[in-house]
């Protein structure tokens, strides 16, 4: 009799039991791939900087290959464990030809920063594919950067050819890389890597200007630290190796984003789990309560509902738990494109441990509501768990009040403050969705707005523009130099009729203490040259105007212990020369570090680091025309407006945020699409008594589909009011922290209105409405005659 | 004129691969503001009658015609106005939405139909509804939840509601089925007093008491109309017993 019952009731009530598959297939899709992505996210960066083989530290130096007194420092000392000379070559633009390219647009090359080339890494710093994977070149293969790859409309396949010297050598490109120092957006360098007997064939070549990367293990921290500093080397940078994972900074924004989907998801896969089984539970009170009427003994009656859901949730479970491996890529694939990740298959056991809690929590939701039972009656248990006795009225909207409101409107109204529960999971998925969207929009909307150039210690100038000298004005390191392209940008300008302001800032990187001459800070110091005279953002106090004044960040500030009022003093081998603090700013270059100093200040000029831009600001003309004028009168140099600036420095992670916002919204959709389907069913097969009822009574199918479809769009247009608002309230909490740990921790977040409080929440509205509306079309299916079976 | 004129009317469902012929033939006219019981033993298709001609259901074959409409040739949105504007149901499980009031459930066909629109026209309907619930004696239920009143009063709101939109015939399926006796009685007495104002009334019934308080009855059996015993207008409590006693005997006469 057990299995008979069983077997009817699986037959009988097959809607509810598929509907109750599908959320369970849903569930485990979203917790397995959810909880796989987040342990892969979150180690990201430190898998990367693992299987990449990044060194303790690492100092990078312009050379011209004959003599090498660092590496000959290294060898001697005893505090290096292990060290290695990774030996690179620069390259220009005109080195470089494309041969053949798929993409049309693929034509002159123009390199994106300072370029190099250099022979596989075998130890140090390895490079992988785009897949992840370890690179295998051949002879006449090459590695691209990914961001000197896209910037050139370059794919794998396509053919290159590289003149350095007599040399000249054509390559195809065998993969894109992933690069874990030179592949993220915030280091200046970007390498091209071929085999070690194709670039013996150019180093072997004198007068080749070489950038050498000294990788270096520390034998005892502390005591090499302190006598490295001690040293007078020419240096670009140096980098310790836990600084590597700051450069990824944008991508554990998305990583964070990533972070906050899968919560999102999880948090709705037990949401929606714990409405079915409730929902679908009460629909067999009655039935439980005739078995407990007829004498079936509560063991039995349970033991019915927990071996349904047993076989429901491991078939759901399976199926979900297949799905989730794709899905839970697709989402990984979306998110993380610079970093190497676990693959989601490696974390197979994590899926199988997701699914088997999804069985373990659907039995122990399925007992809890059974054991509820209990407590009923047989009778109370036929009245669906009612008693019949209410004392309060269930709430105070009255038809009778509203003098033109639509019944199938009132209606929905209605259902919702009456039984607002039976809402809830609707309404926390749609609001949840709806933040989904909204916070790295703001995020976007905030790397994109205006202002955004003046958080990178810049003045927002019309145009930027790079002449291709940064490697001159690091070699060089002459201010003169700088001073001589920009009189001559103004001069050409004037010459053109174009009227124009120029100026760069320009970096120094010289030790700095504040109390403690033993306790170094290497942050970069600024100063502005150029014709023009601007002002920046300050935090607190006033910009320096003295020859011995500077401002500071409030990071620096703080690491230092200082404040305004007090001084910082620069160290040079032979004395230190003191600076009186001004003001504070803030900035999200060299992760919200740095100094910058007055035009009268006198920097040594062997301490410069470089320039990062050059900028003009035009008389008379607004930056557009501004910027499309500059354009043409200087065709072979790189003009920038601020955005493109902005990418140069961090990526194309504006163009990557913009794929992640449509794929989250993608996502949000059809989980929208999906649980609205999902819950109406559920609903609508709940009340098919009432659907017929109002049929018989006069009500027109459309009437009914409104009254349906009412329910939902009232839901999404509150949850989306409501994920609105905590959007702008969770926004500096979530949002605001990336862009503290970047530097810019008094950032306000902005958003483009149009975009995020219409054109997202009417998507959501259109997407949602259409499969309320095609759903609600089974009010057709139901026989007014379905009165009498309630 | 009639209210309902049903010729040759068939109902077959198929169950299992097994066609069963539950309404065979049926031909039956109700006049305008006749009462008319059907009565039969279980399974005889006295519900399926009652729900074919109401265009609850639609018939295998024949033809209804309501009031001069075939209403076998409306449409589903054409027949929701007929069912809002010119027929009335009382169910015998008094169904109402739960989470509206029991007022609320009353005024709903009132303010869906093309009358219910407007300011004024809505206030007509709250005038009506309350004189409706006064003169059924449930005023004071009016803001209670369906789960907070007797059956008695539940399908006396349900009659409310059936009126609420000055319907042309009533349609009640064992009206009193679920109902004690003096609920009964009270539901009974409402729907004379409709009857009498000129509402056509068509109510399938097991209850020879509430038979005996309707013009006219009709039997039927094996899906098909066996006979019909003719009584004249309800006047009366007082010949409650001796119309109870006609019909008793009719229908052993019939075989009931």
């Amino acid at each position: 009799m057990f299995f008979r019952i069983l077997k009817k009731d699986l037959k009988r009530k097959r809607t509810m039991n598929f509907i109750l598959l599908l959320f369970i297939i849903l569930a485990t899709t979203f917790l397995a791939s959810s909880v796989s992505n987040m342990m892969a996210v979150t180690g990201a960066v430190d898998y990367f900087i693992g299987i990449s083989k990044v060194p303790d530290y690492f100092t990078i130096a312009l050379t011209d290959g004959t003599e090498d007194t660092i590496a000959d420092y290294l060898e001697s000392n005893r505090e290096v464990a292990e060290y290695e000379v990774v030996d690179t070559f620069n390259v220009t633009d005109d080195r470089i030809s494309i041969l053949e390219a798929a993409d049309e647009k693929a034509d002159k090359y123009e390199r994106t920063n300072t370029l190099v080339i250099q022979a596989m890494p075998e130890n140090f710093m390895k490079a992988f594919d785009r897949e992840g994977k370890p690179i295998h070149l051949k002879n006449g293969e090459i590695a691209f950067s990914k961001v000197e790859a896209e910037e050139n409309h370059l794919v794998v396949g396509d053919r290159v050819s590289i003149r350095v010297g007599e040399i000249e050598q054509e390559f195809t490109i065998a993969a894109i890389t992933k690069d874990v120092v030179f592949g993220s957006p915030m280091m200046g360098i970007k390498r091209l890597l071929i085999t070690e007997e194709d670039y013996k064939k150019f180093a072997k070549q004198e007068n080749l200007t070489h950038t050498n990367i000294y990788c270096v293990n520390y034998a005892d921290e502390e005591a090499f630290k302190a006598d490295w500093k001690k040293q007078d080397f020419n240096l670009i940078t140096n980098i310790e190796k836990n600084l590597v994972s700051m450069c990824y900074v944008m991508d554990m924004l998305i990583a964070g984003i990533l972070i906050i989907v899968s919560i999102c998801l999880i948090l709705i896969a037990f949401l929606v789990l714990r409405f079915t089984i409730v929902f679908t539970l009460q629909e067999d009170y009655k039935e439980i309560g005739i078995m407990k009427a007829i004498g079936m003994r509560e063991a039995g009656i349970r033991g019915i509902y927990m071996i349904k859901y047993f076989g429901i949730s491991i078939l759901g479970a399976v199926v979900g738990l297949i799905c989730s491996f794709p899905f839970g890529e697709m989402l990984l694939g979306q998110a993380i494109v610079n970093l190497v990740v676990e693959n989601a298959k490696e974390n197979y056991l994590v899926h199988v441990l997701c699914a088997a809690g999804i069985v373990g929590i659907v039995l122990a939701f399925c007992y809890s509501s059974t054991r509820k039972l209990r407590r009923f009656s047989a009778i109370d248990a036929i009245r669906n768990g009612s008693t019949g006795e209410r004392y309060q009225v269930k709430n105070s909207l009255k038809l009778w009040k509203r003098k033109r409101m639509k019944p199938h409107f009132y209606m929905a109204c209605n259902d919702i403050l009456s039984a607002p529960k039976r809402f809830v999971v609707l309404m926390i998925t749609f609001c949840i969705g709806t933040m989904l969207i909204l916070l790295p929009l703001s995020a976007l909307h905030t790397l994109k707005s205006d202002g955004i150039i003046s958080q990178f210690s810049m003045s927002p100038s019309d145009v930027y523009i790079d002449m291709g000298h940064g490697d001159a004005y690091v070699a060089g390191k002459k201010v003169e130099v700088i001073q001589a392209d920009l009189n001559e940008l103004e001069e050409t300008m004037r010459e053109h009729g174009v009227e124009a302001e120029t100026g760069a800032d320009v970096g120094y990187l010289i030790p700095c203490y504040a109390s403690d001459p033993e306790e170094l800070y290497n942050y970069m110091t600024l100063q502005e040259i150029g014709s023009w005279d601007r002002s920046y953002d300050l935090l607190d106090g006033r910009e320096p105007v003295l020859a011995n004044e500077l401002m500071i960040t409030e990071i620096t500030a703080e690491e230092m212990g200082v404040s305004i009022g007090d001084s910082v003093y620069f160290q040079y081998p032979d004395g230190v020369e003191e600076f009186v603090i001004t003001g504070t700013f803030e900035s999200m270059m060299n992760m919200g570090n740095g100094y910058r100093v007055s035009r009268a200040a006198n920097l040594r000029e062997e301490y410069m680091s470089g320039v990062f831009v050059l900028q003009a600001e035009v008389a008379d003309m607004e930056s557009g025309e501004a910027y499309e004028r500059i354009k043409d009168i200087f065709p072979n140099y790189k003009i920038m407006n601020a955005q493109e600036c902005i990418d140069g420095m961090i990526g194309d992670i504006t163009k990557q945020m913009d794929m992640l916002i449509y794929a989250i919204t993608g996502i949000v959709l059809v989980i929208n699409s999906l649980i609205t389907v999902l819950m109406m069913k559920t609903m609508m097969t709940k009340e098919r008594g009432d659907i017929a009822l109002l049929k018989s009574i006069g009500l027109r199918n459309r009437s009914l589909r409104s009254w349906q479809m009412s329910r939902i769009l009232l839901l999404l247009v509150a949850a989306i009011l409501l994920g609105t608002l905590l959007s702008k309230l969770l926004g500096p909490v979530t949002v605001g922290q990336v862009f503290a740990m970047m530097g810019a921790a008094k950032i306000k977040l902005r958003v483009n209105p149009v975009e995020a409080y219409l054109i997202y929440p009417l998507l959501l509205l259109a997407v949602t409405g259409v499969s309320a509306f095609l759903c609600a079309g089974g009010v057709n299916n139901v026989d007014v005659k379905e009165v009498n079976v309630e | 004129m009639n209210s309902l004129v049903v010729k040759d009317l068939c109902k077959t469902y198929v169950i299992n691969k097994r066609q069963n012929n539950v309404l065979r033939n049926v031909n039956l006219e109700i006049k305008e503001g006749e009462m008319v019981a059907i009565m039969g033993p279980s399974g005889s298709g006295k519900s399926t009658l009652l729900y074919a001609v109401s265009g609850m259901d639609a018939p295998t074959a024949g033809k209804v015609s309501f009031f001069g409409r075939d209403i076998s040739s409306l449409n589903a949105s054409e027949m929701s106005d007929v069912r809002l504007d010119e027929m009335g149901f009382i169910f015998q499980q008094m169904y109402m939405l739960k989470n509206l009031s029991i007022y609320d459930n009353i005024i709903l066909p009132a303010y869906q139909s093309k009358h219910g629109k407007g300011r004024e026209r809505r206030a007509k309907i709250n005038c009506r509804a309350k004189e409706l619930m006064q003169k059924l004696g449930i005023s004071e239920i009016a803001e209670n939840d369906i789960n907070e009143v007797s059956g008695g009063q539940l399908q006396r709101a349900c009659i409310c509601r059936s009126l609420i939109n000055h319907p042309r015939m009533i349609f009640a399926d064992e009206p009193t089925g679920a109902l004690n006796q003096q609920n009964s009685r009270e539901v009974m007495r409402e729907l004379n007093r409709i009857n009498a104002e000129g509402t056509t009334v068509m109510l399938v019934t097991h209850d020879m008491k509430v038979a005996a308080k309707t013009d006219r009855v009709l039997y039927i059996e094996d899906g098909n109309i066996k006979g019909e015993y003719t009584f004249g207008k309800f006047t009366s409590e007082e010949e409650t017993k001796e119309r109870e006693r006609q019909i008793s005997a009719w229908l052993m006469e019939m075989g009931f």
